[in-house]
């Protein structure tokens, strides 16, 4: 189950975000949290405690890499799996939750993305 | 970001909660590959609407399976008719309303998780359903009702 919560700034959708990945992962599901903001604040909503937000590393984009095939089609490409991926960068959150950063804009890689 | 994203949703063993970007214009960057299903969540005034209008559009056109909204911080009858009209008449199913709730208000001022301060708040009670529908594979499916 892929699922992806949108919306204007402001509206809520963290909150329904991270309310529903937990509520997901008491269902014994395995749960994987995304936080695609570049601002990114769903930690607090998962219930993980603030100074241990402001510590979790975003995924880096050197992972990334572009290829073109033989049609001229630009592709992103992963040097790593989506469970390495998880294992390496993912925090753990309450209710069984691991948590991804995966937009976090850093100072000094703004514009990058 | 695109291709982590990408890359994430394109597992089949991961069940993904994506928090995306606010607004749309990520949309234009590929960030809702692969998504199966796109909540947007919408509050009752016309601007919020607006821009949620604007957001199914885009993902529609991106050719994302299941389009929905959930409305959010409702106060009234009134508050969720205007929701239920302007998403009947964008083709976007309403698969929750969430209450305006002064548990979800304390917990954002507190920076913690209302399921940790106020569990049984009706806003997380709403939640919870919508978590079942979701499960369950209940949703409208695509083309199909309007509204539910």
């Amino acid at each position: 189950m892929k699922v992806a919560v949108a919306g204007k700034g402001g509206s809520g959708k963290t909150t329904i975000a991270g309310t529903l990945a937990r509520i997901l992962a008491q269902g014994e599901h395995s749960v994987l949290a995304i936080d695609a903001d570049p601002n990114p604040n769903l930690a607090v909503n998962l219930g993980i405690d603030a100074e241990t937000a402001a510590r979790i590393e975003s995924v880096p984009l050197s992972f990334t890499h572009h290829a073109k095939d033989a049609d001229g089609n630009y592709s992103v490409g992963m040097d790593i799996s989506p469970e390495e991926i998880v294992s390496r960068y993912g925090t753990p959150a309450p209710d069984g939750v691991t948590l991804l950063l995966v937009g976090r804009v850093e100072a000094h890689q703004a514009g990058a993305g | 970001m695109r291709g982590i994203l990408e890359h994430l949703h394109s597992s089949d063993t991961l069940v993904t909660v994506t928090d995306m970007e606010a607004g749309l214009e990520h949309l234009k960057r590929g960030t809702l590959e692969h998504a199966e299903t796109l909540l947007i969540v919408v509050e009752p005034y016309f601007k919020s609407l607006e821009a949620a209008g604007r957001i199914a559009e885009l993902a529609r056109g991106l050719g994302v399976p299941g389009l929905y909204a959930v409305a959010n911080k409702v106060r009234s009858e009134r508050d969720e008719a205007a929701i239920r009209d302007y998403c009947a008449g964008h083709d976007l199913p309403v698969v929750a309303v969430v209450p305006f709730d002064d548990d979800v208000a304390e917990a954002e001022r507190l920076g913690q998780a209302v399921l940790d301060t106020a569990p049984a708040a009706l806003a997380v009670d709403r939640v919870r359903a919508l978590a079942g529908r979701l499960l369950a594979n209940d949703l409208p499916q695509p083309m199909g009702r309007v509204a539910d």
